[in-house]
């Protein structure tokens, strides 16, 4: 048997016709022996009823005829494709978002051009980031040669030198590579 | 109004940014003391296969030299003002002598020099940028050769 | 355009009764009630026929007028003075089964409690009122479950009363 706190909780939905069968006998028999419940039904329906009628009494007096004419309007207005656009476009780019979005983006690309600094070659391979420059070079009669590596632009300076007391064929040096 | 309002709010929001920015890489390159010098020993061969792990973050730059193995045999750093000599020392009784002179536009200029005892060997002027290194491929060693990485950061 | 205005006709009433619930001046909610037709009008080659049409209308007029609402910058005094004014004006009689001068301030009381709902709220309250439609149509045009709207409808009933509790006994 149901209380009357669940009869209440239930009331409204029972007056929408949504509970079931069986819930919806349950309160019937509740209600036939609950005036407490059955003046919380009463209360509920006055409230749908006046909701009804005062939504209705406010709404009342509306003609077609003008209502019509105001809904034409908006159509024959006709709008072309540029407005349509524009109405499409205008939540995007409306003022106060423009007005944030400007200064954002001018920030946004000077921080992705500055990420360069700390990511060297991030933005499209390595080809700048790593250049050094030599100003001068003395190998004090040593055979010198400089490259720049192909893939990391690293500066390799290599020194050449055929020591006394080296042996030439001490271990196998890298394919055609010099060393002292 | 409102949008004037929000206007000028981004814009002073944006201009105290840019001054921020500015002022901080003014900062930057007036503060600098000095840098710290990180100098890589290396040994290259063709004896075996093996990779330093220890190397991972250099290895597109040794694969460029066509050997094989690559064997990480000391790691040495200092902290170094401006204009003052700092020496590491190489095996084999050889030395590398760098001095840095200035920093300029996010790059660095040093003087390097490497010696075998008291002869030099190499001596050059170059410009390298900020937290960048470069190589020097110098004496054989152990069946290989030696590869020194010489990394600067400022300070 | 004939056959459209048909379906004006046949609906309008409703529509702006539905809208005037939810935004509660008479003016905007006659110029909601126009827009939302518009935008059907617009959108009507986009209907599937997939719910029945006045569940898809509405959808369109509630969907603008809980928008319109949301972004509101009025005063809610002005409302209620609005609706007082409209009210008096119009010498309205109450059809409630009270007497004229209790149905007046029912009424008032009534809308004022319905103002003081969100915008969700009072679309559940009103399209129950207005409509007697079902839990799984009202769902349908709001785009939330029957049980939120069992939920919805249970502490809005449950809102009114305690306002108007000296009104209905």
């Amino acid at each position: 048997m149901m209380d009357c706190e669940a009869i209440k909780r239930s009331l409204g939905t029972w007056l929408d016709g949504a509970l079931g069968p069986l819930e919806a006998e349950a309160i019937e028999r509740h209600l036939e022996v609950c005036p407490l419940c059955l003046g919380e039904r009463t209360r509920l329906e006055r409230l749908e009823a006046s909701l009804k009628s005062v939504l209705e009494e406010r709404a009342s007096g509306i003609a077609f005829e003008p209502f019509w004419g105001g809904v034409r309007q908006r159509i024959e207005e006709k709008r072309s494709r540029h407005v349509r656009l524009s109405d499409w476009a205008t939540p995007v780019f409306s003022p106060q978002r423009l007005a944030w979005a400007i200064p954002l983006i001018i920030v946004f690309l000077i921080g992705l051009f500055s990420l360069e600094g700390f990511f060297p070659g991030w933005f499209g391979g390595q080809s700048r980031s790593n250049l050094t420059a030599v100003e001068s070079i003395d190998a004090h009669g040593l055979n010198v040669a400089l490259f720049r590596q192909s893939k990391t632009k690293t500066l390799v300076i290599w020194l050449f030198q055929h020591q006394e007391g080296e042996d030439e064929s001490s271990g196998e040096s890298g394919q055609g590579q010099p060393s002292f | 109004m409102n949008l004037l309002e929000n206007l000028a709010r981004a814009s002073l929001l944006f201009s105290l940014w840019l001054l921020v920015l500015t002022a901080d890489l003014g900062a930057a390159e007036r503060g600098q003391t000095g840098v710290q010098l990180k100098i890589d020993t290396i040994l290259a061969s063709n004896q075996n296969d093996d990779f330093d792990p220890r190397l991972s973050g250099m290895k597109n730059q040794l694969a460029e030299l066509k050997y094989r193995s690559y064997r990480l045999l000391k790691e040495e750093t200092q902290k170094v003002p401006w204009q003052a000599n700092a020496t590491f020392d190489i095996p084999r009784g050889r030395v590398l002598g760098v001095v840095p002179q200035e920093y300029r536009n996010d790059r660095v200029s040093l003087k390097v020099r490497l010696l075998e005892g008291d002869k030099p060997l190499l001596d050059t002027t170059l410009t390298i940028r900020n937290r960048r290194n470069f190589l020097l491929a110098g004496p054989a060693h152990e069946g290989g050769v030696l590869i020194l990485s010489i990394s600067v950061t400022t300070q | 355009m004939a056959a459209f205005q048909e379906l004006v006709a046949r609906y309008y009433h409703k529509v702006f009764m539905v809208v005037l619930g939810i935004f509660n001046h008479r003016e905007d909610a006659m110029e909601l009630a126009q827009e939302a037709f518009f935008r059907a009008y617009r959108k009507i080659k986009s209907f599937k026929g997939g719910s029945a049409f006045y569940t898809w209308l509405y959808r369109i007029a509630v969907n603008l007028s809980i928008d319109f609402k949301r972004r509101q910058r009025r005063n809610p005094m002005e409302l209620r003075e609005a609706m007082d004014g409209v009210m008096e004006e119009r010498g309205e009689l109450g059809k409630d089964p009270y007497s004229d001068v209790q149905g007046r301030e029912l009424g008032r009381r009534l809308m004022a409690a319905i103002n003081d709902l969100t915008p969700g709220h009072k679309a559940v309250i009103v399209l129950r009122a207005v409509e007697g439609l079902s839990y799984k149509e009202i769902g349908q045009i709001l785009g939330c479950s029957e049980g939120t709207v069992m939920s919805r409808l249970h502490y809005a009933r449950k809102k009114l009363q305690e306002k108007l509790a000296p009104f209905l006994g």
